[in-house]
């Protein structure tokens, strides 16, 4: 026979609690059928556990469906790596035999090949940066943002194409290099990518704040409209896909990946015709 | 008025166009008396929609997926609203799990008399 005496019923729930605590999910609760608080409480407990329990369950199915994808994605963006370049080379061996007049049919077609490639290649590598993008939060050392600011300006040529001003101290993270280096890259390359002025203009500033660095890139182009402005942080989304060619729509949503993953957050101010200012935190150690 | 009954739920159609539903004591529901419920609710209300007083006080479980189903699209093309009078302790912890956990599609209230519910309801 069911013993139901508080003192047994009470220790059964704290014993359930514990069990709850350490996701246990296997045991129920007896409820009498008393209809008193103590089997509210009981029956309470029993709704809550399972409900956690299917909650775990799906996230754990979503997890491991997530792995199989970034796996897969993984895996066939390398894997067309090496035909991609085969193809490049094929393409510049023809144009060599030909050597067609330039204006021409043929030169036009070669010249659209090679875009095609280009831009295949592209979107090849930013699967692979993507897929990789989580993994880059891992490892973390200790990071000099100016540094690596002035240093990506200078690998990539970026002073040619903008004027780009660090406006106040930049602070040193522990972040990822390889990360920050993507993050900082894109940015740039993006405002200057979309820029529709003579001259595109970037600012950098940071802002301490109590528990993370806010940085923030501000350029003068020609700003993002609002319906766009969390779009262009998903995957394989553009404003306006035929605007450029080399665009694949990958980059912010792999900067967002790698901050998110660190802990912080990245989003957008900006009005149309009023420039963009593209704002992300990174959390203090 | 109209009424109908099966092993788990009384049903009445009142004459203020509103369903009422009460269990018999001790009743434990599941997803199949859910959908019956369901099923048996939408032939009386004639595939319109129509508010809904329904009592748990005698209802001494609810399964999740019984609670889904409650929550869900096809019982809010059933009803319009839900007032669910709940007036002990065990009825009240389901009524509130149904609330906060499922959040149910259509306007749904916690009552503690049918008189509250059938204001609200009307109003």
């Amino acid at each position: 026979m069911t013993d139901f005496s508080d003192d047994k019923r009470l220790n059964a729930i704290l014993d359930m609690i514990g069990r709850i605590a350490s996701l246990d999910f296997t045991e129920m609760l007896e409820v009498s059928e008393e209809n008193d608080m103590v089997d509210a409480i009981s029956l309470g407990l029993n709704m809550l556990s399972e409900e956690l329990n299917s909650q775990v369950v799906d996230k754990k199915i979503l997890h491991e469906v997530n792995a199989k994808l970034e796996k897969f994605a993984y895996t066939v963006a390398h894997d067309l790596k090496s035909p991609l370049n085969s193809q490049a080379g094929l393409i510049k061996l023809l144009e060599l035999t030909l050597n067609p007049d330039p204006n021409s049919d043929i030169d036009e077609c070669i010249t659209k090949l090679k875009r095609m490639n280009e831009k295949m290649k592209s979107l090849v590598e930013g699967v692979l940066s993507y897929s990789l993008a989580q993994s880059k939060a891992i490892e973390k050392e200790e990071v000099d943002l100016k540094e690596l600011v002035e240093e990506v300006i200078e690998i990539d040529n970026f002073n040619e194409k903008a004027d780009i001003e660090i406006r106040n101290e930049l602070p040193v993270v522990f972040f990822n290099r390889t990360g920050a280096t993507q993050i900082v890259r894109n940015l740039l390359d993006n405002a200057i990518k979309y820029s529709n002025k003579t001259r595109c203009v970037i600012n950098i500033e940071s802002e301490e704040k109590n528990k993370h660095y806010e940085i923030r890139f501000i350029d003068n182009g020609p700003g993002i409209p609002p319906e766009y402005q969390e779009k262009i942080f998903q995957l394989f989304n553009q404003i306006d896909p035929s605007l450029k060619t080399d665009s694949v729509g990958i980059g912010l949503a792999t900067i967002k990946s790698i901050i998110e993953a660190s802990g912080g957050k990245i989003w957008l101010n900006s009005k149309q015709g009023e420039g963009s200012t593209f704002i992300f935190t990174i959390n203090k150690k | 008025m109209e009424y109908r009954e099966n092993e788990k739920i009384k049903f009445t159609l009142r004459d203020d166009n509103i369903l009422q539903t009460e269990c018999f004591p001790n009743t434990i529901m599941n997803l199949e008396d859910g959908k019956e419920s369901t099923r048996i609710s939408a032939e009386m209300v004639n595939y319109e929609p129509l508010p809904l007083l329904c009592d748990l006080t005698n209802v001494v479980r609810m399964s999740q997926d019984c609670r889904k189903h409650f929550a869900g699209p096809e019982h809010a093309e059933t009803f319009s609203k839900a007032a669910l009078i709940v007036t002990n302790p065990i009825s009240k912890i389901i009524g509130n799990f149904f609330l906060g956990l499922n959040k149910p599609i259509k306007p749904t209230k916690l009552f503690t008399s049918k008189e509250e519910g059938l204001k609200w309801l009307k109003s």
